[in-house]
């Protein structure tokens, strides 16, 4: 009787897009479990001394990044989410994508701008020491520590929280709030009693984002000085040369991560609602005099430090360094950090819809293949990069006999020394960011159209083309969008996996920045973050057109 | 049906794939299009290919230069010096780079042990680069050298207070002193040098006196060092003179000003010598075009090479008829201390633990 139902659930489910999640999977998983395949052996003393004086140390460290980036992401997040998205004050419009710009400044490039600029050769000590006559603290001021770890992630990540729970809010809320308007609620009870539980789906979804983000960091934290157990799989791996204690300390990290997992389906259980079919947008309530002042003001705030300060800062040092840095080269730069990125980010959505589509059954098994395509979001980048490094120098020696077939020598290493590793590198990496962008546009269609075109006799594949596709599209432009612009920004891989002569702005800027040459770093920065920007304008020109 | 509703859309994501695949290697060769037309594959007197860690400007002017004299490319992946040591192990004899430069002499050492690099055999390199600047084996070559040194605040420190590395843990330093994290590969292959030179036992009482004498916890880079001399946050800082070479030569005034506010002294002239560390040269034990790197190296360590790089890069020159740049020039000659930089890759795993031991962060 049982396996009769199993059977008939295997049955069931058991098409091409099913096996393509699995292959995806594999293909994802296989650097993972390389990894992983030596945790098995014994520690050695390294490890010893790693538990002995460090793990405590590694652990507390992470955790409390972790805690404080994840509870004031949420609290800017969604208390900016919620102004722009019930109220009207002004410059709301402006503020509304203004807001998303944090995230076009890559943290790393964040930690060193604001260091220097509140370091005591920084604009902010100087003009106080030449100006004024007055030497403040310089201890006071220094970004450093978790202190200033979590001040960098917070405003320059809280954009992710921000982003899901604004779009939830503006399209699924508005008969709840209305309600509870009419019937009576101040608004701060609406707050508190409606918009919080109603978007926690989405405000949780924002912050594991933000979570994954701090614990794969490795840019900002080993700049400012915090141990971390991502430093330190680099530092025993790198440092000691120890790659089976490196292990054992993914594995710790792993084991926070999975923890994050089930938190996060925990938090979201039960809480599907995509019931609001008429998903009409929220009407804004306008605020007057003092109210709106300090909306604005607040956003103002939260906008300046999160992007224009860093912003212009970053384009006076331009400006300083521009007759000696600038040259033609940078246009190659450009052009090869955008095609790379483009590429990566279309096989990643190509992945991302046939597993997302696949997953909406909710069978246990879509669950395992969406945790499986979606884990390399919270491997550190070094981690992936030497599991792929390894999967693609044999691959290459076992392609060495099909080579000198081909006439090109004795056993070269052609795909190793291809574009192809960086981008299987950012597939495995950015994957959870296409794929959790599609998997809440399928959540919000929820499953009616695709049921009704089911029994109506349309396959699978013919209900995706003509009924999912065209509903989601909205999310996989916003899919693109992110995961594009986090490419562009990503770092370690592109250290790693990049062929000869090629250079992304990322690892440019990293290479001056590396070097304590923080001005001369600026213009590629800069560079960056245009990209970036540009992304996010053609995703609110375009969001602005399928509204209409 | 059930045969094609299974295969439907695996074929329409294969032939996406493909596409995708497709034009990815043609645009590929599209942007090389023009390096790719200058090396042709089969001729390999034509290029030769390197593994750096040095990020340096100055290293990409002396490749452009070294192009432009002998028609030979040079191609460059850079990184970090312990990934690119695990990329040459894995890639084994099927890598294609010929040389590999990093900047410390615990580095070279490692990759030395770790089997990756092949003895350089030429006179012109033996003739440019003094025996104690090359590995015993030959297996790397030094290029320029940095001196580990005591920075003083010129207002608050006199230079004759100054002696030797070992002085810093004394007492009149407490809360003084300023020097960056124990993960810096330079703060490691020094206390690697004094594991050599005085011994384990004596090593660990050096960074326990240091983690005493500290101004404040350890932060930031070497620049940032300086600055915190400037700041009044302490008095003296271990680091490098590359650094001091940059922050006189800053687009900023005030970096210039912080440069101008502090000393140079060089520990340890009466005694065993200030500490360097070295940047160096090897020769992949695989390489396919060793002629070419050959003759790289011997470029490197010319005369005009050396000169240009110290003046551009305010470090040391190794070839001893380079000329000095003037700032490097007024800190006068001191005396080096005197090992083999093998024992710094030796020592490493041991001063990585003395640091986690001593809570130096």
């Amino acid at each position: 009787m049982r396996a009769d139902l199993i059977k008939r659930n295997i049955k069931k489910e058991f098409n091409g897009w099913w096996i393509i999640s699995l292959v995806g999977a594999v293909v994802i998983l296989l650097p993972i479990l390389f990894i992983f395949s030596s945790i098995f052996q014994e520690p050695n003393e390294n490890w010893f001394q790693i538990r002995q004086y460090l793990l405590k140390n590694y652990v507390t460290n992470t955790i409390i990044l972790v805690v404080l980036t994840g509870i004031f992401t949420a609290l800017l997040g969604v208390t900016l989410a919620w102004l722009i998205a019930a109220y009207d004050f002004p410059l709301k419009r402006f503020f509304r994508w203004g807001l998303m710009l944090p995230l076009s400044i890559p943290t790393f490039i964040a930690a060193y701008t604001y260091r220097t600029m509140l370091g005591y050769t920084g604009v902010v000590q100087t003009t106080l020491r030449n100006h004024f006559d007055y030497q403040i603290n310089a201890e006071m001021l220094t970004v450093s520590g978790i202190r200033g770890a979590v001040f960098i992630f917070t405003f320059f990540l809280f954009p992710y929280v921000y982003m899901i729970t604004r779009a939830f809010l503006e399209s699924q809320s508005t008969s709840y709030i209305e309600n509870a308007r009419l019937l009576g609620r101040k608004p701060l009870a609406v707050f508190y009693k409606v918009v919080l539980p109603l978007s926690r789906p989405a405000i949780v979804g924002g912050i594991v984002l933000v979570i994954y983000e701090v614990l794969g960091d490795y840019g900002v934290t080993s700049y400012l000085g915090i141990h971390t157990i991502s430093t330190a799989i680099f530092q025993t791996w790198f440092g000691m040369y120890d790659v089976n204690s490196a292990m054992r300390l993914a594995a710790w990290l792993m084991v926070i991560i999975v923890g994050i997992f089930f938190l996060e389906r925990l938090l979201r259980q039960r809480r599907r609602y995509h019931l609001s079919n008429k998903s009409r947008p929220l009407v804004p309530v306008k605020l007057k005099g003092l109210a709106g002042l300090s909306a604005f003001m607040y956003c103002s705030v939260v906008f300046l430090l999160g992007f224009l300060i860093p912003f212009l800062q970053l384009i006076a040092w331009a400006k300083m360094t521009f007759y000696k840095i600038w040259d033609p080269s940078f246009f190659t730069l450009i052009y090869q950090t955008v095609y790379v990125a483009v590429i990566s980010t279309l096989m990643i959505l190509i992945l991302s819809v046939v597993v997302a589509n696949v997953c909406r059954s909710h069978s246990s098994f879509s669950f395992i293949i969406s945790k499986c395509v979606t884990s390399g979001y919270s491997i550190p980048g070094p981690i992936i990069a030497i599991g792929v490094l390894a999967i693609f120098i044999s691959l290459d020696k076992w392609l060495a006999p099909i080579y000198s077939l081909m006439g090109l020598g004795e056993a070269p290493l052609m795909l190793s020394l291809s574009l192809i590793m960086l981008i299987v590198g950012y597939f495995i990496r950015f994957m959870a960011t296409g794929f959790n962008a599609i998997e809440v546009g399928f959540e919000k269609v929820g499953t009616k159209y695709m049921e009704a075109s089911r029994i109506l006799g349309l396959g699978v594949t013919k209900t995706f083309f003509r009924i999912d596709l065209p509903l989601i599209k909205g999310s996989l432009i916003s899919g693109f969008l992110i995961t594009f612009v986090e490419i562009c920004k990503e770092l370690p891989l592109a250290l790693l996996l990049r062929p000869f002569n090629f250079e992304t702005l990322a690892t440019k800027t990293y290479q001056y920045a590396n070097d304590e040459q923080i001005y001369e770093a600026s213009i590629s920065s800069l560079l960056i973050i245009a990209i970036s920007m540009l992304s996010v304008i053609i995703f609110q020109m375009i969001g602005k057109k399928v509204k209409q | 049906m059930n045969f094609s509703k299974l295969i439907k859309p695996f074929l329409v994501s294969t032939v996406l794939t493909i596409g995708l695949a497709g034009c990815s290697s043609t645009n590929q060769t599209d942007s090389k299009g023009e390096d790719e037309a200058s090396k042709p594959k089969t001729n390999e007197n034509q290029e030769v290919n390197i593994y750096t860690a040095r990020h340096y400007e100055v290293d990409e002017e002396i490749y452009k230069k070294f192009t432009e004299e002998t028609g030979i490319k040079v191609n460059v992946v850079k990184g970090e010096a312990e990934e690119l040591i695990e990329r040459l192990k894995r890639e084994g004899a099927s890598t294609e780079a010929d040389l590999f430069v990093t900047v410390d002499g615990g580095v070279l050492a490692n990759a030395k042990q770790n089997d990756i690099l092949q003895p350089v055999s030429s006179d012109i390199i033996n003739k440019n680069v003094p025996e104690n600047l090359r590995d015993v084996d030959n297996q790397w070559v030094g290029l320029a050298t940095r001196a580990r040194i005591i920075a003083y605040s010129k207002d608050r420190v006199a230079p004759e207070e100054l002696s030797t590395y070992e002085d810093l843990t004394s007492e009149k330093w407490k809360g003084k002193l300023l020097v960056r994290s124990s993960t810096s590969l330079y703060n490691q292959s020094l206390l690697a040098s004094f594991i050599e030179l005085n011994g384990e036992e004596k090593a660990e009482q050096w960074a326990k006196g240091i983690v005493n004498n500290f101004a404040r916890q350890p932060d930031g880079g070497d620049r940032d060092q300086a600055k915190a001399i400037a700041a009044g946050t302490g008095d003296i800082a271990i680091m490098n003179t590359y650094y001091v070479g940059l922050l006189a030569n800053s687009e900023d005034p005030e970096e210039v000003k912080v440069a101008d506010s502090i000393g140079v002294f060089f520990p340890n002239q009466e005694t065993n010598g200030t500490h360097v560390n070295i940047s160096g040269i090897g020769l992949t034990k695989h390489s396919k075009n060793k002629e070419n790197a050959t003759k790289l190296i011997e470029y490197m360590t010319s005369v005009e090479a050396q000169e240009f790089m110290s003046a551009n890069n305010y470090e040391f020159p190794v070839n001893p008829n380079a000329k000095k740049p003037e700032l490097l020039e007024s800190w006068g000659d001191f005396k080096m201390q005197e090992l083999n930089f093998d024992t710094l890759g030796e020592h490493n795993k041991k001063a990585i633990e003395i640091f986690n031991k001593t809570d130096w962060k």
